[in-house]
């Protein structure tokens, strides 16, 4: 019953893309937010499952996550290629997550899949200033905001909890929206960030006589 | 079928993780001109010689972890010194080290042990000092929030010169606390202590009367039961001897890094030497470093 419960939850929303949600985000001095996550869950109905093919990529290169912030629906399977020229040690100690791929080599990929909705912090223990957000939601519709702090969730016509996060805000932004067909809904948000917080690249040691 | 084909020889690299170790390499290089007050380590100030130093560095470190929470790190350093006033104190030193670190768990804030072991030599100018200088040391560093960390540092370093004079045994323990203060601009100090032998130098005529027993049997006695030698390091007739000594050292340094790769260093240090007959040899030093990281 569920499988086909669940196809028809997908066949729904594959027909009904007819609505859209259009944001504008910028910080409390006007200037635009990027990597910002926008989801909106449905109130009226429940979400549909994710697709079983549904695989995002979070790269370890230069020594760097790439992206920095990647929103995924719960259940998405997460791959982590290595395509640097060091080990990595990729971890997460975070509730919706716990995991960690230790002695990660260079040409290595290994995925997880993110069943639960949540924030998810991953790291390398390696190297402490590499970070990266993964956003879980409990949704199809997502998206992550631009540059230019735009962003643009397309969604069916209906009711839904709007929840807007970013990593240097301090409590999620939730607000009802409603959405109708062939009109798209505008929204626009100004965000108190906190300062960022990360840690910086290490600079090489010398030691010597006096 | 093509794409599988086109696809098949990144699979195979994948899958085996080949790569040349010349690929783990990561190269650093600095350049450094300093102004260095009592460069000659000289305790009568009328004779105290201030110079103009520059150096310059290249390293390599192939990191490689072995453990979930253990990381070893081989690395090689080319070193060198060029005093244009004071040629003779002109060294270039090769050196390599091994390290040893130990994570106490995972993320940033956890506390990290290293330990490290170097051997190198000092090709000097001066043929008296140079020779193989060995080197360990243990440091404990913990981040107590993402832009400040702290570290603790015991080590023993071992210089053996082809002359005694210039002979070194000495042990320090230090502190050192680094503030990003921005993305941009760092802030970092260290204090030091340092237990041992060093080399000092003393102009002609303050060592001949320092002989002749001007300056009281003590200083007399310890002078001349440790090893010293004419070296003209600092003109012609200048003497270097070896004295066993305290020293307090501290520094202070901005940063300011244009990039990942590219950084600024503003430093000042300075060292107070106290000998074991109560001399002493203030050093200090203003130094603007280019650091770059390929």
């Amino acid at each position: 019953m569920k499988p086909l419960l669940s196809c028809l939850l997908l066949f729904i929303a594959g027909q009904a893309h007819g609505a859209e949600l259009a944001g504008q985000i910028i910080d409390s001095k006007g200037v635009p937010v990027t990597d910002a996550v926008v989801s909106l869950i449905p109130l009226d109905a429940p979400a549909p499952p994710v697709t079983a093919t549904a695989r995002v990529e979070v790269a370890q290169q230069n020594q760097e996550f790439m992206p920095y912030v990647t929103v995924v629906q719960a259940g998405t399977s997460v791959v982590f290629p290595n395509r640097d020229t060091v080990q990595h040690h990729v971890y997460s100690l975070s509730k919706a997550k716990k995991f960690e791929l230790p002695l990660y080599n260079p040409g290595e990929k290994e995925s997880v899949v993110f069943d639960i909705a949540g924030l998810v912090t991953v790291g390398c223990n390696i190297h402490d200033w590499m970070i990266s957000h993964l956003v879980v939601v409990p949704t199809p519709w997502f998206a992550k905001s631009d540059p230019q702090g735009a962003v643009h969730v397309e969604a069916p016509a209906g009711r839904y909890r709007l929840e807007l996060w970013h990593p240097r805000l301090a409590t999620p932004v939730t607000k009802e929206v409603v959405l109708a067909d062939g009109a798209a809904a505008k929204e626009s948000f100004t965000l108190t960030l906190k300062p960022d917080r990360r840690v910086r690249r290490a600079a090489p040691g010398k030691t010597g006589g006096y | 079928m093509l794409s599988a084909a086109l696809l098949a020889p990144a699979a195979v690299a994948q899958s085996t993780g080949v790569t040349n170790w010349v690929d783990y390499l990561h190269l650093t290089t600095s350049a450094e001109v300093a102004r260095v007050e009592n460069i000659s380590r000289t305790s009568y100030e009328p004779t105290r010689k201030d110079a103009t130093t520059f150096a310059v560095d290249v390293g390599g470190s192939i990191p490689r972890q072995l453990a979930p929470s253990v990381l070893f790190a081989g690395s090689g350093e080319l070193s060198s010194l060029f005093v244009s006033d004071y040629e003779l104190t002109n060294h270039v030193t090769a050196t390599g080290r091994l390290t040893l670190q130990k994570k106490f768990g995972l993320g940033p804030q956890t506390w990290v042990l290293q330990a490290t072991v170097s051997g190198g030599y000092k090709a000097a100018r001066l043929d008296d000092d140079q020779g193989f200088t060995t080197e360990a040391g243990f440091q404990l560093s913990k981040r107590v929030l993402s832009n400040l960390r702290f570290a603790g540092s015991a080590r023993w370093l071992e210089h053996d010169a082809k002359s005694a004079v210039f002979d070194l045994n000495q042990f320090t323990y230090g502190l050192d606390v680094q503030w990003d203060i921005t993305e941009h601009w760092t802030l970092s100090g260290n204090a030091s202590w340092l237990k041992g032998d060093l080399v000092a130098n003393a102009a002609p005529f303050v060592w001949s009367q320092m002989l002749a027993g001007a300056f009281g049997p003590a200083i007399f006695n310890s002078y001349t039961s440790r090893p010293w030698s004419v070296t003209d390091l600092y003109g012609p007739g200048w003497v270097s001897y070896n004295v066993e000594g305290d020293v307090d050292l501290w520094s202070v340094t901005l940063t300011y890094a244009w990039t990942d790769q590219l950084s600024l260093d503003l430093r000042y240090n300075a060292a107070f030497v106290v000998n074991q007959v109560g001399v002493t040899y203030p050093t200090s030093a203003w130094a603007l470093k280019l650091g770059y990281r390929f």
